[in-house]
């Protein structure tokens, strides 16, 4: 089956369930109190579309600084524990516990200290990011070569040669996948701490439409939400597989 | 030896920092570690707390149903999208582009319609164990090398066959920590909607102390809890080894 076929069997199955979806809410299958119709939801998506967008960009922006926050620790602690034999050994059942532990049980006391504001769900963002980062980045800094860097040093490279000729792209594929799945674990810690303590926000939006009952509302910002990330992190998918071709 | 010390010199020295830095301000907000054990010998005689036990007995129960769910649905999807070729080709897409949304995203959606009981801390369960399992299930079957498989039929072994002794054993290693890693997202996810609205349960009992800022309470049960997803997630990491083992 070519490329077009398999897009046509796709979009054929995305209007096959949108229509499996319809007859169940028409039929009465679903009760339309909570599970709204395909059209109530598209009638919905403009205003809720005007109504999100600021909240949106709220949200964007207090991921995208958690999301900073955990790039810049996770690399850098990645980096060091994954070049260096001691700490690493030491350190690494740590943060394999800490990337294990679910982070909801820390969101409350965070909330407590920090409030209801962005705070909370910039340092809830960087909590649930930073441990898969350090893991991924440490994992591909204990991999690279050493007979590579051995022989860039024994045909007389300077240290920062080194760094810059050497280590760089060789660990940059598992900086830039630990960046990947940064960025999705940001989008979640904040929406979890909106949602959980926020007064602002995508997450808290929904969390609101949930509980007044607003059904095609929710769904309408369920997609919106959705097809957004999934805008951001196929791209960022594609980047770096262009990345990794320069490489 | 000196990576033990190490450890065990980082872990003092963690308590010891916190104990410090929380011995001067608000108890109410800043929980000192040697206030832990009291609290939790307090918290069994403790009146305004629900009674723990059947919270807990609900949490396990609604973590089962999850995990069970999701590994039965992920390995039937990842089998199918997997050996299936063409199925999978048109699938594979739509299950990674759904994998990219944040999660936490679906729950009010799963609240609204499945109400605030177990159910839809359940579905969140599922909803999150069930990709771990599906895409190691698919990773696993593109790991088998095609020869061995081309191999064992031409010797004429029949289809179960070439799937217990040639599929299973190259694919047993990375399936087993898909398994693991839905084991832990279903715990996550049922953890995350007792939190977010639930009326029984631990979340739902981490989430009243928070609101009622019984903070001593609150630290105690996060640090359980805490625990002993880390000891389920141990097991599950000896069971991944052995498995490991086995498959060579």
């Amino acid at each position: 089956m070519g490329r077009l076929g398999v897009l046509g069997c796709q979009a054929l199955s995305l209007a096959a369930l949108l229509l499996l979806w319809d007859l169940a809410v028409r039929t009465g299958v679903a009760d339309p109190l909570f599970v709204p119709t395909p059209a109530a939801v598209a009638a919905a998506l403009g205003s809720t579309a005007r109504e999100a967008l600021s909240r949106l960009g709220d949200t964007l922006l207090k991921a995208l600084a958690g999301y900073v926050l955990a790039v810049g620790l996770g690399v850098a602690a990645g980096l060091w524990l994954g070049a260096r034999r001691f700490p690493h050994a030491v350190a690494m059942p740590y943060v394999v516990a800490a990337y294990g532990v679910p982070k909801v049980l820390v969101l409350p006391w965070i909330a407590l200290i920090c409030g209801l504001g962005a705070t909370t769900a910039v340092l809830t963002a960087t909590l649930f990011a930073v441990f898969p980062i350090v893991l991924m980045v440490a994992a591909g800094t204990r991999d690279v070569d050493p007979t590579l860097v051995t022989a860039a040093v024994s045909m007389g490279a300077t240290r920062g040669q080194v760094s810059r000729k050497v280590l760089l792209p060789a660990v940059l594929p598992s900086v830039v996948a630990g960046m990947r799945v940064g960025i999705v674990f940001a989008m979640l810690g904040v929406l979890l701490a909106e949602m959980f303590a926020g007064t602002r926000g995508m997450g808290f939006l929904m969390q609101r439409m949930a509980l007044a009952f607003r059904a095609p509302d929710l769904f309408a910002a369920t997609a919106i939400v959705s097809a957004l990330s999934i805008v951001v992190v196929l791209s960022l998918e594609h980047w770096s597989r262009r990345l990794s071709r320069w490489r | 030896m000196k990576v033990l010390a190490g450890r065990v010199a980082i872990a003092v020295a963690v308590l010891a920092l916190w104990e410090a830095v929380a011995a001067p301000l608000n108890p109410l907000f800043y929980v000192r570690p040697s206030a832990l054990p009291g609290a939790l010998l307090a918290m069994w005689r403790v009146p305004e707390l629900p009674p723990l036990a059947a919270h807990v007995w609900l949490t396990v129960k609604e973590i089962l149903a999850a995990y069970a769910i999701a590994v039965t649905a992920g390995l039937w999807l990842g089998f199918l999208l997997g050996l299936r070729t063409t199925v999978g080709r048109i699938y594979e897409p739509l299950l990674a582009a759904l994998y990219a949304v944040p999660s936490v995203i679906w729950y009010p959606s799963l609240m609204l319609f499945f109400g605030l009981g177990p159910a839809s801390k359940i579905a969140f369960g599922v909803l999150l164990g069930f990709f771990p399992v599906v895409l190691s299930v698919l990773a696993g079957i593109r790991q088998v090398p095609p020869t061995l498989v081309t191999v064992a039929r031409s010797m004429g072994a029949r289809p179960f066959t070439v799937f217990r002794k040639v599929m299973l054993p190259a694919m047993a290693s990375t399936m087993v920590g898909g398994l693991r890693a839905g084991l832990a997202l279903a715990v996550v996810g049922v953890l995350v909607g007792e939190i977010l609205g639930a009326r029984a349960g631990v979340g739902y009992v981490i989430s009243y102390a928070y609101g009622l800022m019984m903070t001593r309470e609150y630290a105690v049960l996060a640090v359980l809890v805490g625990a002993g997803v880390l000891a389920l997630d141990t097991a599950g990491a000896l069971v991944e080894a052995r498995v490991k083992r086995w498959a060579g």
